[in-house]
């Protein structure tokens, strides 16, 4: 049989003109253009998305045990180090303008602590550790949502090596280190009980992990309230928006589990914490600590109001 | 825990979705808000096929225990069904392989000497030994097949078939004199989809054309809604009451198993999956196997296909009194098929892929093709058909006018001479059949060579019968233009272009359902 040359772009011309739209799309351009739709179609280099409708019937991912004991050794630390400072810190002081309050409180505890913060945004962690003294700082490590952050090896080394990430299971399930481990091994721990990024900006239910911790291992728990970190870069958003935006974070005093004090209690005096802590970021210290002793601390969780009005609330920047 | 199937509406989150097209697969992004059928996931398998099998025979439904039926000096038949179940073909050992052993092993042990195996093929081709030796396993084979006790069954001997009477509704039943007149009948099936089965397998398998033609026909084709629900079809009921016939005149033992949908081995279970669970292996696997294919020449890329075997696990094995058993079959075939689906659409789009059950090994010419997307795929309902009366239906396939000349002759002149003057199956039946089904050539063929039965070609365009009297437009994406149209269809490029053609009947935004199979699914419409 002849055989008979013909350019990419003529080949794929006749193949749609025939029809070829299948199996036999013609070569090199065919390829090209497999490879171009699977890349869009299976948005490579993003997170997948499962379609809406399909979402009840996903199974919940086997998370695999991944180990980050490494990532708490001196070689690890030590490049960490670099990362933060040389990278990281350079980089988030040129995209967002933190005000940070509160660090006092650091003076009058000593670690370990766990730091229990409201959560809005992939800028919440770094907001905190870059606002921390070194020294602290350089002991604190990160609880991550292992389906989340320890999907791909890639996402968990690299969360693990920068953020000093470990994974916790949000939905039950084995883990190579249990929070308890790292806290007893001396290291401070940022949790966010919400367990997720706030979708409009307003906290949500505490769950009781960090309050069962902190009963468990006895070890105080430092509120940390922000703002603007959802105005900055919601959820949805993969870069800080534009324009340097304010975001402010507060530290607060420290809680300790009374005697005989239950979880739930504990849990409850938190969010308390956070709440007013956040009161008092908008107004003053002694406002807030007038509605906080009257009960009349604002509900963290927002007024119950229009969804766009809450997300609108929440996208001003913070004054 | 294998998770059920379900109806996916496609939005801006969806990927593409593969969809079949004869020896190749292309993935196709279907307009928002179309509903995806995707079939449940493979089931368990049973963990223990020997213990299942020895568990069904002695405890049998309705029956006294296999040993108590087997006695030195009677005369045992075992039918089995042939290569057109399962599909894609088994993996080795088949699991009728499994059986037969299991059933020869208790005859031995009761002294059983006069046996024989007989492929109930009805008017499929005669299996080669290479095929009868696949399905019975190299022991069986050995054992029986030099001796001539191995065999297929001849629908046109008149020697080897027996009338055993007519039903109450004059209906002839005519099957395999070896059969009939044994003391003891043990059916081996698969029953891969919900038709297959129950008192399909021995009135039909093992039938001559005289027995054949009273279900097999246009007019019964049309009313059976759907030949996928034996209770719905008029088929079945005829199969059923020549089934209860025959259950006077003889023991029959039937033996029914149930396949998981595990019909893709590997490189090619990334088939298997729902599209957006595609891990990055599986997204080159599919790219490797696309291009691959692409660049295959014909004769290899056939070869690829037809040369899968699947890794299917079984769901289940019942044996005993027919009806009984077929009642825990179907159970099975919908535990693991059925997906309910609420409503009809305008349009019901299928991808037809490389093989049917006449085809194995084979060519899917433009006839067997048009049978299994307007036949297998559009009758997979329960309830009503997913696309409303006076819709239109879109297929993929290439339907190239291609026949295997060993396998298919009959096909060839049905193509050439019949469809270029009638396509309804009314008119071909009353113009053409007997002509075909009597003719000494094709008889000839069917009885010394490898060639499916002149009638065959017929009873392929009943199949699609229904699905031609139920839906306005049917149209081809990918289809050769000319055998399309030579089949009364219209072809299309694109998905786009389909929609277009079909917009006169449906209308510029009609609702649209794609059926995600293989592997094999039953829309329960509600």
């Amino acid at each position: 049989m002849a055989r008979v040359r013909v350019s990419v772009r003529d080949a794929r011309a006749v193949a749609r003109e025939v029809g070829l739209t299948g199996a036999r799309a013609v070569g090199l351009g065919g390829a090209v253009d497999d490879v171009r739709q699977v890349a869009r179609g299976w948005r490579w280099g993003r997170r997948s998305l499962v379609p809406r409708s399909a979402e009840p019937y996903v199974e919940d991912a086997e998370a695999a045990v991944f180990s980050t004991t490494w990532s708490r050794r001196p070689a690890a630390v030590a490049a960490r180090e670099v990362a933060q400072k040389a990278g990281l810190e350079p980089l988030f002081r040129s995209q967002v303008r933190p005000t940070v309050e509160g660090l006092d409180v650091l003076g009058r505890v000593r670690p370990p602590v766990i730091f229990v913060a409201n959560h809005a945004s992939h800028l919440d962690t770094p907001l905190i550790l870059l606002s921390l003294p070194d020294a602290w700082r350089r002991r604190t490590a990160v609880a991550a949502a292992a389906d989340y952050f320890f999907d791909t090896w890639w996402r968990a080394v690299g969360s693990a090596l920068v953020f000093n990430t470990f994974p916790i299971e949000r939905r039950g399930g084995s883990m190579a280190a249990t929070p308890g481990e790292v806290l007893d091994d001396g290291w401070n721990l940022v949790v966010y009980p919400e367990g997720t990024r706030s979708t409009d900006g307003w906290v949500s239910r505490f769950r009781m992990g960090a309050a069962w911790l902190a009963v468990e291992h006895q070890v105080p728990v430092v509120p940390v309230a922000h703002r603007g970190t959802f105005a900055a870069m919601p959820r949805g958003q993969g870069w800080p928006s534009p324009g340097r935006r304010r975001v402010r974070l507060r530290f607060g005093e420290a809680l300790r589990p009374a005697e005989g004090e239950s979880v739930r209690d504990f849990a409850e005096r938190v969010r308390l914490a956070v709440a007013s802590l956040l009161d008092e970021d908008q107004t003053t210290w002694w406002e807030a600590k007038r509605r906080a002793v009257a009960g009349q601390t604002p509900d963290p969780s927002g007024p119950d109001i229009a969804q766009w009005r809450r997300v609108w609330t929440q996208s001003a920047p913070p004054r | 825990m294998s998770r059920p199937g379900f109806v996916l509406e496609v939005d801006d989150r969806t990927p593409p979705v593969i969809v079949h097209e004869g020896e190749g697969f292309r993935l196709e992004q279907f307009p928002l808000g179309t509903r995806v059928i995707y079939p449940p996931e493979a089931l368990p398998a049973v963990p223990d096929v020997g213990a299942a099998i020895m568990q069904a025979l002695l405890h049998p439904e309705d029956s006294e225990p296999l040993p108590a039926l087997l006695r030195p000096g009677m005369r045992l038949t075992i039918a089995f069904d042939d290569i057109s179940l399962p599909l894609p073909p088994m993996r080795k050992p088949d699991i009728r392989q499994r059986i037969i052993e299991a059933v020869l092993t208790m005859a031995a042990e009761a002294g059983v000497d006069d046996v024989e195996l007989i492929s109930a093929n009805a008017l499929h081709r005669r299996l080669t030994a290479a095929e009868l030796k696949s399905i019975v396993g190299e022991r069986v084979f050995r054992s029986f097949y030099p001796q001539g006790l191995l065999y297929n069954h001849d629908a046109e001997d008149p020697a080897a078939l027996t009338h055993v009477g007519l039903t109450d509704q004059g209906e002839d039943v005519e099957i395999n004199r070896r059969a009939a007149e044994s003391d003891l009948l043990v059916y081996v099936n698969i029953n891969l989809v919900a038709m297959d089965g129950g008192h399909k397998s021995v009135p039909v398998g093992l039938a001559s054309y005289k027995s054949l033609r009273h279900h097999h026909n246009s007019k019964t084709m049309v009313r059976s809604h759907s030949f996928m629900d034996h209770t719905k079809s008029h088929l079945h009921h005829s199969a059923w009451r020549m089934g209860r016939l025959l259950a006077d005149h003889l023991k029959i033992f039937t033996i029914e198993t149930t396949l998981n949908n595990n019909v893709f081995p590997s490189p090619y279970e990334f088939l298997l999956k729902r599209e957006w669970e595609w891990s990055v292996k599986d997204q080159a696997s599919m790219l490797a196997v696309r291009r691959g294919l692409a660049v295959a020449p014909d004769r290899l890329r056939h070869k690829v296909f037809h040369d899968l075997r699947a890794p299917y696990g079984l769901t289940g094995v019942h044996a005993g009194e027919t009806e009984a058993v077929h009642e825990k079959t179907i159970a099975n075939v919908h535990r693991q098929q059925l997906v309910e689906v609420q409503g009809q659409s305008d349009v019901l789009v299928m991808g037809v892929p490389y093989l049917g059950p006449y085809n194995v090994d084979s060519t899917m010419n433009p006839i067997l093709a048009t049978c299994m997307g307007l036949g297998y795929f559009f009758n997979s309902y329960r309830g009503q058909p997913l696309v409303r009366r006076g819709g239109a239906v879109i297929l993929y396939h290439p339907v190239k006018p291609e026949f295997n000349q060993l396998h298919h002759p009959s096909y060839v002149d049905f193509y050439e001479e019949v469809l270029a003057e009638s396509t309804d199956p009314a008119v071909i039946e009353a113009k053409y059949e007997q002509q075909y089904a009597t003719d000494p050539w094709y008889i000839h063929l069917y009885r010394t060579s490898h060639a499916y039965h002149g009638v065959h070609p017929f009873y392929m365009w009943y199949w699609a019968a229904h699905a031609m009297d139920h839906v306005q437009d049917v149209v081809w994406v990918g289809g050769d233009r000319q055998a399309v149209r030579r089949l009364g269809f219209r072809a299309a490029s694109t998905l786009a272009d389909a929609l277009e053609m079909v917009s006169g009947t449906v209308g510029g935004s009609p609702s649209i359902t794609y059926m995600h199979n293989p592997p094999h699914l039953i829309a329960d419409v509600r």
